[in-house]
């Protein structure tokens, strides 16, 4: 029997996050695509699958929350956690506020990055 | 004619300028009184060379007696700068300029005057320490600006160690372990490391407090780290930044860390007048170039509110502001920062919404150090020296 990784789409305009974090979700049980961009991710084919999108705020282009509001304008809500270096609290206010499932600020550990995840993957 | 005598001596007094003639074959040197007075001789006694010699700085002798063998030999009209050592250990700044001539008998005469420019000098010298410490006060001032920008640039790199190294204990513990993986993710750990360890040796360079220094600097590479430092503050105001930076682009002579002071000045401007604007893209444009006459030049345009045209130079002077959390002396620090640098800064709105700030500095010497070397201490002063605005050229 196959057991189906759930899959998690990563988008961050910042490559070393494109690179170190989906490795980490790899060995910590997960399938992962990762996303430099969010016109990139609109663009491809596997939002659908995604069970939780892990999503960067601050891009340039189109920013998280801006892809967020056009998912749902999409009726393809994914359940989403806020990652961003900015230490800022009322970005996390209103990122939960918008519907987001966790918001966490870089640098994030294993633990709380796995918490959300999980919490994102109850939700799904 | 007496009367007129009297007149050009309270002339010289006024102006601190004596005259001197200088018979070449017999030494036979005339002053007026007004330059016995700046070196505070005895008019009793004629003056001679050694006389003069007595009251020379000691690190001017070598400089001076230079000149004397090149004007000895050359017969043509100079200039020359030196200082006096006083006895009272007070240092005189004297500017010494001559005309070459031939007296009665055809023999080499100079006729010249010296002018006592000691509380010039001195006024320079304050005006350059006191530039420099505003200098610093805009730079802390951008710090708070920037504070976010920062923890911004060392938290990306701090988020990359700690993932790497979550993945490299898990690849360790897994059965059997995945050394080649563990491996990889080691090497990115140290490689975000060092990251994290630019940025601060580069906020470290930009916040120090020091004095103005000269070097080759590239201006493309000075511009890339200010964008390296900026680039997330001015992402999270919405603000793409489109570089647009010249490959043959020659070094400048300068000081690293005050011309990108000036380059982030600049942007945080760009960024602050482009912050009400909803209907178009915040675009940044920031462009490298030679420019005429051995110069290259900076310009950054934006799109913002722009300024107006009639409003131009007051932008430049200090405490002048528009924004409420502005101190106003950005722009005023850069331009005297570029002046120094012997250019200009200027500003024009643009043909569209926006403004455009530019600056143009001469292209460097291909060898700066013998340039250091070969400038004296009183000849290096000027470098400090801030022009007077009234001579800046601007730009309509």
């Amino acid at each position: 029997m196959t057991v189906i990784r759930p899959l998690i789409a990563v988008v961050d305009d910042d490559e070393s996050v494109r690179e170190s974090l989906p490795d980490l979700l790899t060995v910590s049980g997960f399938a992962v695509h990762a996303f430099s961009s969010a016109e990139a991710f609109l663009a491809s084919d596997c939002i659908d699958q995604t069970q939780c999108l892990i999503l960067d705020i601050a891009m340039p282009g189109m920013t998280g929350p801006e892809l967020q509001r056009e998912l749902t304008r999409r009726r393809q809500q994914i359940p989403t956690i806020f990652i961003t270096a900015h230490e800022d609290e009322t970005i996390r206010a209103r990122a939960l506020a918008q519907g987001a499932v966790g918001c966490l600020f870089k640098p994030f550990s294993e633990t709380a990055l796995l918490d959300a995840i999980n919490a994102a993957l109850r939700v799904s | 004619m007496k009367r007129s005598e009297a007149f050009l001596a309270e002339a010289q007094r006024l102006s601190s300028t004596g005259s001197f003639s200088w018979r070449v074959a017999t030494d036979e040197i005339t002053w007026s009184e007004q330059l016995y007075r700046i070196f505070e001789l005895d008019p009793v006694v004629p003056v001679t060379l050694e006389r003069i010699g007595t009251r020379l700085h000691p690190e001017d002798i070598p400089s001076f007696d230079e000149m004397l063998t090149k004007q000895r030999r050359d017969g043509s009209d100079f200039a020359h700068e030196h200082r006096l050592l006083m006895a009272d250990h007070s240092v005189k700044y004297l500017h010494v300029v001559a005309h070459a001539a031939h007296d009665h008998d055809g023999g080499l005469e100079y006729i010249g005057a010296v002018q006592d420019v000691t509380q010039r000098r001195l006024s320079e010298e304050a005006l350059g320490k006191a530039r420099s410490e505003l200098a610093h006060v805009a730079r802390v001032t951008s710090l708070g600006a920037l504070t976010a920008s920062i923890a911004h640039e060392v938290n990306q790199p701090l988020s990359g160690i700690i993932t790497n190294a979550s993945t490299c204990l898990r690849m360790l513990a897994a059965d059997p372990p995945n050394v080649d993986g563990a491996r990889e993710t080691a090497r990115r750990t140290i490689r975000d490391g060092n990251r994290a360890s630019d940025v601060i040796t580069r906020l470290r360079a930009l916040f120090a407090k020091k004095d103005a220094t000269t070097e080759s600097v590239d201006l493309n590479e000075v511009t890339r780290e200010v964008i390296a430092l900026s680039l997330s503050e001015l992402q999270r105001s919405r603000v793409i930044v489109r570089p647009e930076l010249a490959d043959d682009l020659p070094p400048v002579t300068g000081d690293r860390v005050q011309l990108q002071q000036v380059i982030l000045n600049l942007f945080l401007n760009a960024s602050d007048a482009m912050s009400e604007v909803d209907d178009r893209p915040r675009q940044l444009l920031i462009r490298t170039e030679r420019d005429d006459g051995e110069r290259v030049r900076l310009t950054v345009q934006d799109v913002g509110v722009g300024i107006e045209a009639q409003g131009l130079d007051r932008l430049f002077e200090a405490f002048y502001t528009t924004k409420s959390s502005g101190m106003g002396i950005g722009l005023s620090v850069s331009r005297s920062i570029i002046e120094s640098h012997h250019g200009r800064l200027w500003a024009a709105p643009n043909d569209g919404p926006g403004a455009t700030f530019s600056f143009s500095i001469p292209r460097g010497l291909d060898d700066v150090t013998a340039d250091l070397a070969g400038a004296d201490s009183v000849e290096a002063m000027p470098t400090l020296a801030v022009n007077d605005a009234s001579q800046v050229v601007r730009h309509p």
